[in-house]
């Protein structure tokens, strides 16, 4: 097994930079997610280890040697496509034992490990079947098989679960994670789904516009996300003005006090909570001495029977929306109505002003 | 950070693009510009002049030529869109008994050896025609076949069936919701037709018409056969050829260069009205064929049936004329196959020249077709789009002015670079290799790019995973390819008869002596030996490709 460190990797697309300064440290074993929108250059990292893009610079080292240079069919990493790509001209058989013919492995060893691969993603009894003859669900485990029976120093996929349906995508994603472990092979793993990326994961790394923007466990991508796209595009939040005057600050809505949070800090902030952390009240309260006390007029309330989703627009015109379980005195409540949005304090996170403004509290 | 230097690798498909470059860059390229050069020249000097051309655009032999051509080719055009684009219509729209028997018809024409109408036609209606004849019997005088208004029929019913495939594959194609729509907001079925239909399907008419112009422009056989005295480009270029002879060929190229310019114009002309019209098609809901009663019916039934079979008429004129019993030139009335005893006894040598020729030349193209796909369809490199762009380049060339190009490059006096035989298979190679790389091209389009990732991801370097993936996967592309390669590199007449010498003579070399000679039993008998083995060709590419129309054209 092998780690894998990618040191000041860039690749430019003309005068568009697709990486920008990439460094990223793998250890054996472990279960790494590039989590990005689409042309966030997740793609373009992944297939530039696997190979079929060139670097502009930097180097991709696994195992403490260099592959950057190497061309693609002799770097020795496993890809599992999007797409599946299962040869559809060659059996199940034959797919799985293409990579093994390749490298000469010996035709007693190469039959039995097609059998052993093939046992281990549960498709023994498909084994001579014809790609044209499984499911989606089949193809990719044939993928997956094809890509790990070489026994590759890592294993990358790219967005496998993304053509499948939803039932189908959580099971198969239990067992890849299943395989994974029971292997131990390092794996770089593609997706734009964040609840994927979230379960699966032993590290995930959230980039955006070629550049990562945080790799750290899940639970602190999102209980500590380390700029403001990250706490948006991971979960859902809530972003609100703060306003300064002089050393005191304030929430714009409200007027709640933040001059304790925001001691030391300097610039316009804002702040952001979950919907989760959010409750909605009806009417206008004060607010309590922990919590914050946001006004605000009810523009819909969706009852989606295990929570209700309460949106509300303050007297700033800022959005809001609380998820929280269901209260017959606020569904009830007409469009227009005057609401209170509560937190504790403790939930409020602060960051620059700015699409990708950093973590200042 | 420091720069690391790049090491730079010659990948394998950088170094097949730049030989496949090499390679058009001698065949393709060089031949025309030696044209395009030696139209400059003079021919008594050897100095530089523009003096060609304007011979050529002020004598009136030059200038009649010139405005026969673009007449036939206008009028030609015309005809064939007005046989075709109702024909399509019909059997997209309606329901025709017979449907694919009029397509398999239309497909045959497309495919017959080109030179075979003209004098099939001269067999019915020329001075001593069956037909004409017939009515002199009944004292009725009819014009003959002979000048332009009979090159104009021929090219009409030779060519009318690009226009009907192609118009007829897009109309299957048009979603029928557009129809509806248009009925839904209040069109009567006719403005339906004009105001709906008809636009979406242009961009198809106007490409079979262009396919119709750019042939016809270029055609030598026909205008050769039925013209006696009326001279297109072609016969003057052929014509200028042979009597230019020994000295330099300048005015045969420069009436060369003139013929490739007006397919070149066309076809630009054309693009430039098609840029503006690209249209998406989701195609969610297939169009319905309308069952038609009463006389409409039967109208329309005589219409497809009449057009394919008056199409058919040389065909069955030229296989029924093969089994006449001859004594020399001269029909004795009877059946036989003294023809075919004589084609034996006379030809032999041009039917195993054809067949080798053919034969090789597609071993070539098939090859090269499957690599040269591969750098358009999968590499984004500006070499792999000027490749793409000069597989174009042949369509437009007419066979002569590339017979000529190839002859002044390759060979001039003494020197033969490859002998005669090798000529003709790299001209039949070059002017068919668009044919293979076309049907290729597609197939390898249906691929997905990641299956060939995924077997070098797997360790196979990329000649390797080519050889073991795609290859297999563009078997069917590859083999109708090759069979649309051989049926027009068999048939090829116009190259062959500037560049064959008599150990190099090939079937429609020796069918277009014996018409010229009167010999139409020798010429009809070798005529239905090609039209076999284009039969059989057909055959095999209906079992193969996925849309057995769309193959075709």
């Amino acid at each position: 097994m092998s780690s894998v460190e990618i040191t000041a990797l860039r690749k430019l697309y003309g005068d568009v930079v697709a990486l920008s300064d990439i460094n990223i440290s793998i250890p054996s074993g472990s279960f790494y997610t590039l989590l990005g929108p689409s042309g966030c250059g997740k793609t373009t990292l992944l297939r530039t280890i696997a190979g079929f893009h060139r670097q502009d610079a930097g180097s991709i080292e696994v195992a403490g040697s260099p592959i950057e240079d190497l061309p693609a069919y002799r770097r020795d990493v496993g890809m599992v496509f999007q797409d599946y790509a299962i040869f559809p001209h060659l059996s199940v058989r034959d797919n799985v034992a293409f990579g093994l013919r390749q490298r000469k492995v010996a035709s007693a060893e190469i039959a039995r490990r097609v059998e052993a691969v093939l046992k281990t993603v549960q498709l023994s009894q498909f084994i001579d079947r014809m790609p044209h003859e499984l499911s989606g669900g089949q193809q990719q485990r044939v993928g997956l098989a094809r890509a790990i029976v070489i026994e590759p120093k890592v294993l990358l996929m790219d967005e496998p679960l993304s053509n499948l349906d939803a039932k189908l995508r959580v099971d198969l994603r239990a067992e890849l994670r299943r395989i994974q472990r029971e292997l131990g092979i390092t794996t770089i793993y593609v997706t734009h789904d964040q609840e994927e990326a979230l379960a699966m994961s032993d590290t995930v790394c959230v980039m955006h516009g070629g550049v990562i923007q945080q790799a750290s466990s899940p639970l602190e991508i999102y209980m500590e996300p380390a700029n403001r796209f990250v706490a948006s595009f991971v979960g859902a939040n809530n972003f609100l003005a703060v306003t300064r005057t002089g050393a005191s600050a304030a929430l714009a809505s409200g007027g709640v006090d933040l001059s304790g949070e925001l001691a030391g800090t300097s610039g316009d902030v804002v702040a952001a909570v979950r919907p989760e952390a959010l409750r909605v009240t009806a009417g206008r309260d004060e607010a309590d001495a922990g919590g914050l006390a946001v006004p605000a007029r009810l523009r819909e309330v969706s009852f989606v029977g295990r929570e209700m989703e309460v949106f509300g627009t303050t007297e700033g015109g800022e959005e809001l929306k609380a998820v929280a379980r269901p209260d017959p005195a606020i569904v009830d409540l007409h469009p227009g109505s005057e609401v209170t949005f509560r937190a504790p304090r403790s939930d409020l996170l602060f960051f620059e002003a700015g699409a990708s403004g950093r973590r200042v509290a | 950070m420091t720069a690391r230097p790049l090491r730079s690798r010659l990948d394998f498909w950088t170094v097949v693009t730049g030989l496949v470059l090499v390679l058009l860059a001698i065949l393709l390229i060089l031949p025309i510009l030696r044209v395009l050069m030696l139209s400059f020249v003079d021919a008594d000097t050897g100095g530089f002049t523009f003096g060609n051309y304007v011979e050529a655009f002020t004598r009136n032999y030059y200038l009649n030529g010139f405005k026969n051509t673009l007449f036939v080719g206008v009028m030609g055009t015309l005809g064939a869109s007005l046989l075709g684009i109702p024909l399509a219509f019909f059997t997209a729209r309606f329901h025709v008994r017979g449907r694919t028997w009029i397509s398999t018809l239309a497909i045959l024409v497309l495919v017959a050896p080109p030179f075979i109408g003209a004098y099939a036609w001269i067999m019915m209606l020329g001075s001593n025609g069956f037909i004409t004849n017939f009515f002199e019997a009944l004292g009725i005088s009819i014009p003959t076949i002979y000048g332009a208004h009979g090159i104009i029929l021929v090219f009409t019913l030779k060519f009318f069936p690009f226009v009907f495939l192609m118009t007829q594959t897009a109309l299957n194609a048009v979603s029928k919701s557009f129809e509806d729509a248009a009925e839904n907001l209040g069109c009567t079925p006719w403005q339906r037709f004009r105001k709906i239909t008809l636009p979406l399907v242009f961009p198809a008419i106007s490409t079979g018409a262009i396919i119709c112009f750019v042939l016809s422009i270029a055609d030598f056989g026909t205008p050769a056969i039925l013209g006696r005295g009326f001279r297109t480009l072609s016969t003057i270029a052929y014509a200028a050829y042979r009597s230019e002879l020994g000295g330099l060929p300048t005015m045969a190229v420069t009436i060369s260069i003139i013929m490739m310019a007006i397919s070149m114009l066309a076809l630009v002309a054309q693009r430039r009205i098609l840029a503006r019209r690209r249209y998406a098609s989701s195609l969610t809901n297939l169009p319905v064929k309308v069952r038609l009663t009463g006389w409409r019916n039967v109208a329309m039934h005589l219409f497809c049936h009449g057009v394919v079979l008056i199409a058919m008429l040389p065909t069955i004129v030229v296989v029924y004329t093969s089994f006449l019993d001859t004594n020399g030139p001269v029909f004795t009335g009877g059946f036989g196959l003294e023809s075919y005893r004589r084609i034996l006894d006379d030809a032999p040598t041009a039917i195993a020249n054809s067949f080798l020729f053919a034969f090789a030349a597609v071993v070539l193209i098939t090859a090269v077709s499957a690599l040269v796909s591969y750098v358009i369809v999968r590499r984004e490199t500006a070499a792999a789009g000027s490749i793409d762009f000069l597989m174009m380049v042949p369509y437009l060339v007419p066979g002569v002015v590339m017979a000529i190009g190839f002859v002044t490059t390759f060979r001039s006096g003494s020197f033969n670079l490859i002998g005669t035989a090798g000529l003709l298979i790299l001209i039949y190679f070059i002017r068919r290799l668009p044919y293979g790389v076309r049907s290729t091209t597609s197939s390898l389009r249906q691929i997905k790019p990641s299956l060939e990732e995924a077997a070098v991801n797997l360790g196979a370097p990329p000649l390797k995973a080519f050889l073991k993936v795609t290859i297999p996967l563009i078997v069917p592309g590859l083999v109708v390819g090759s069979l649309m390669s051989f049926i027009t590199a068999i048939n090829e007449l116009s190259s062959t008869l500037i560049i064959y010498d008599s150990g190099t003579i090939t079937m429609p070399v020796r069918i277009y002596l014996a018409v010229l000679d009167g010999e139409f039993g020798i010429a009809a008998a070798l005529s239905t030996v090609l039209l076999l083995c284009t039969g059989v060709c057909v055959y095999a590419v209906f079992r193969f490709a996925d849309n057995r129309d769309s193959a075709f054209v």
